[in-house]
């Protein structure tokens, strides 16, 4: 029993990490930009596209299909934050769900109308074909790999937020704007930026998910539901707590649908719950 | 020139005018009283799934009956009137199916109704199809109940039910009767009413002939699954000799795509993809069929596949159908299209679109139709034809792969028979 809770525990961990994908750019824009942004999953899914496009339909080598489809992407949220975001930020929250949420509607249309309603599936690339034995038992090289994409982006927005200028001005503008624009840090520039990365970290997500899923319109709003069970649980705008509600939210659903099949999808909806009592900023917010 | 109707031509007007429509520009639409003049066209309305993981199957019902509609307008249409399409989004949502059945039977004028994927959609229609008193012919929905319970049982005339239910799910229980090596079984299977149905009957059917089989795992997977490594690593941790699988289209290429990950066709006799035989799914798998990735282990069925029966009919159908649109016709285009010519035969019949009159004529009879002879059963409205099971195969005869090794197994052998009881929907 002890090895299959491990070996499941495994299949949750690279589900975690790629969940985690799309929670920190979520939970990256809300944090600084004080935006909830629910069209986020939607520049997931035009990542998901873009790379199919590149990769599944002209060719090109994976890699720069994802750095294609990045950019690609990057200039979505370039357009989306300079002439949409930016007119919000001091308003309601309602007016930016209505904006990001229209966001949702516009380009899932957008997509049926460019690639069709129909599913697309992208080939595999070969180097994550197979699997390695872990407890006697095979363990895809694509979860694995999966594992390593998460950790590095982690580390990565570790190593931006603590070790770089651009990070500090981040945290300087997340913990207070008006402070940050007196000391000469050009606010509407570094928004820019910070929403254009946390699009291209969804983008990210979407093009790491093509070689096993599928690409359809849709698969963001699919994926974004967990994301925010994900942020909420580990408190909105908190890159720690998403990392965390990440891995409590995958590793839960693998152990659910292993130990307790017949209700495994409420449980990380209970989880929420009793975080929401207990703590209703979230295990990391304050 | 009239502008042919390609798919995409097809999608991007469903778009616009759903955008249209969500912005209150409905209005733009018929308006009331015009859609009953007598001299004007039968006016048939239809929904299935055209946008997500599964809009190929909406779109295959539109493509379906669009080539019936064409062939029949041809003729001079039914009863000397031509027929005209409309055809919406029921985005697998029970909401949606029901605002638009109202959409299409009071707004627009529709005198037929048909299509909807999916059984939560069919079971929150079936309802309200007497207030709108128009026949419905479901195209795809699988649930035993839509007929067992609604026509059988609370006496719905209104629907009639074109394809075979879940009851052709179970069919595997015929090809593991003969496998004696199989002992062990596993299920991942739809987190919805489709799934628990489909694994619940084929365990029924399965005790039948082999009461040494144990049931050891089953893992659930709802719409929308897209990483179902949980779910292959949850049942596989069992051992299991065989597998049942009900996830469809995109969610089926994925779960078999994924499961290829984990070296599963290794360790298993046979996987049984219920719905395996739909072109969709043989399409998206078409890469590792072509590698032979499944080792000749995997097994499926469809509401109708394009290679059996071998008929004039159904061969009229397929090159018709591919010279129309391109490609081969999937199970839920074969019931749209002869959904379309039943309401012929039963009008025609009938001398009358009134509602009751096309039903009586219905009840019992059978029809001539690609999929092979289909009785239209008088007290559940459900047609019954045999569709094979097959395994998973490339063919010189196809450009696509197709199910081969065919197992016909008559269709009063596997299909439920009146009176019913009651089958758990549940988990």
């Amino acid at each position: 029993m002890l090895e299959k809770l491990i070996f499941q525990g495994l299949i949750g961990l690279s589900l975690s990490m790629y969940l985690w994908l799309l929670a920190a750019g979520l939970t990256l824009v809300f944090g600084v930009l004080g935006v909830l942004n629910f069209a986020h999953g939607s520049l997931f899914m035009l990542g998901a596209y873009a790379t199919f496009t590149f990769y599944g339909k002209l060719g090109l080598n994976f890699w720069l299909s994802i750095l294609l489809s990045l950019i690609s992407v990057g200039i979505i949220g370039t357009i989306l934050e300079r002439f949409f975001i930016r007119r919000i930020y001091d308003l309601d929250l309602p007016y930016q769900l209505i904006l990001t949420f229209g966001f949702i509607l516009i380009f899932d249309d957008l997509v049926k109308i460019v690639w069709g309603g129909v599913a697309m599936i992208p080939p595999m690339p070969h180097f994550l074909e197979g699997s390695l034995s872990i407890l006697g038992r095979p363990y895809p090289i694509y979860n694995i790999f999966i594992i390593f994409a998460g950790v590095a982006v982690a580390f990565l927005l570790w190593l931006i937020l603590e070790k770089t200028w651009w990070g500090r001005m981040i945290r300087a503008s997340a913990s207070d704007r008006e402070m940050a624009s007196a000391i000469g840090i050009n606010i509407p520039l570094l928004f820019t930026t910070v929403f254009v990365f946390a699009a291209m970290l969804a983008a990210l997500g979407g093009a790491l998910g093509t070689p096993v899923r599928v690409v359809a319109p849709g698969i963001g709003t699919s994926m974004i539901i967990q994301a925010f069970v994900i942020t909420v649980i580990g408190g909105l705008g908190n890159l720690k707590g998403a990392f965390v509600g990440a891995l409590i939210v995958g590793i839960l659903t693998a152990f659910g649908i292993l130990l307790f099949p017949v209700f495994e999808l409420f449980i990380i909806f209970v989880v929420m719950a009793i975080v929401l009592l207990i703590k209703p900023e979230g295990l990391f917010g304050k | 020139m009239a502008k042919k109707i390609t798919r995409r031509n097809f999608l991007k007007s469903t778009v616009v005018g759903g955008v249209a429509a969500g912005m209150g520009f409905g209005s733009y639409q018929i308006t009331y009283g015009q859609a009953k003049k007598p001299a004007g066209p039968i006016k048939i309305g239809g929904q299935g799934a055209i946008s997500g993981a599964h809009a190929d199957y909406g779109w295959q019902m539109m493509a379906g009956a669009t080539l019936a509609i064409e062939e029949i307008n041809a003729k001079g249409g039914i009863l000397k009137r031509k027929l005209e399409l409309k055809f919406m989004d029921e985005e697998l949502k029970p909401a949606t199916a029901v605002k638009n059945v109202r959409y299409l039977a009071t707004e627009w004028g529709a005198d037929f109704l048909f299509g909807v994927d999916s059984s939560g959609s069919a079971m929150a229609i079936g309802p309200v199809l007497p207030e709108v008193n128009r026949l419905h012919f479901f195209c795809h929905a699988a649930t035993h109940r839509l007929t067992e319970e609604l026509v059988a049982g609370k006496g719905i005339k209104q629907i009639f039910r074109m394809v075979v239910p879940v009851y052709q799910d179970a069919l595997v229980a015929w090809i593991l009767k003969d496998m004696p090596e199989v002992k062990r079984i596993a299920g991942i299977n739809c987190d919805y009413e489709y799934g628990y149905v489909a694994w619940n009957l084929f365990k029924e059917s399965i005790k039948r002939f082999r009461p040494d089989v144990e049931f050891v795992a089953a893992a659930w997977a709802p719409f929308w699954t897209m990483d179902f490594s949980s779910h292959i690593s949850a049942v596989m941790a069992e051992k299991p000799d065989a597998i049942f699988a009900t996830p469809w289209a995109g969610e089926g290429v994925m779960l078999l795509r994924q499961s290829l990950m984990f070296g599963v066709f290794d360790k298993i006799h046979l996987w049984w993809q219920a719905m395996g035989g739909s072109v969709d799914l043989l399409e998206g798998i078409s890469r590792e069929i072509e590698g032979d990735k499944f080792k000749g282990k995997l097994w499926g069925t469809a509401r109708y596949i394009h290679n059996y029966p071998v008929s004039p009919e159904n061969k009229a159908f397929v090159d018709a159908f591919r010279k129309r649109w391109g490609k081969f016709p999937n199970y839920s285009a074969e019931s749209s299209y002869s959904s379309i010519y039943a309401i012929k035969t039963g009008a025609e019949k009938a001398k009358s679109l009134e509602t009751d009159k096309v039903a009586t004529a219905l009840e019992g009879m059978e029809l001539k139709t690609p999929a092979g002879p289909r009785l239209i059963r008088k007290e559940d409205h459900q047609a019954v034809y045999t569709v094979p099971a097959g395994r998973a195969m490339k063919s010189p005869d196809y450009t696509i792969p197709i199910l081969g090794d065919l197992r016909v197994i008559p269709a009063k052998d596997y299909y439920r028979h009146p009176p019913f009881t009651p089958v758990a929907a549940t988990k």
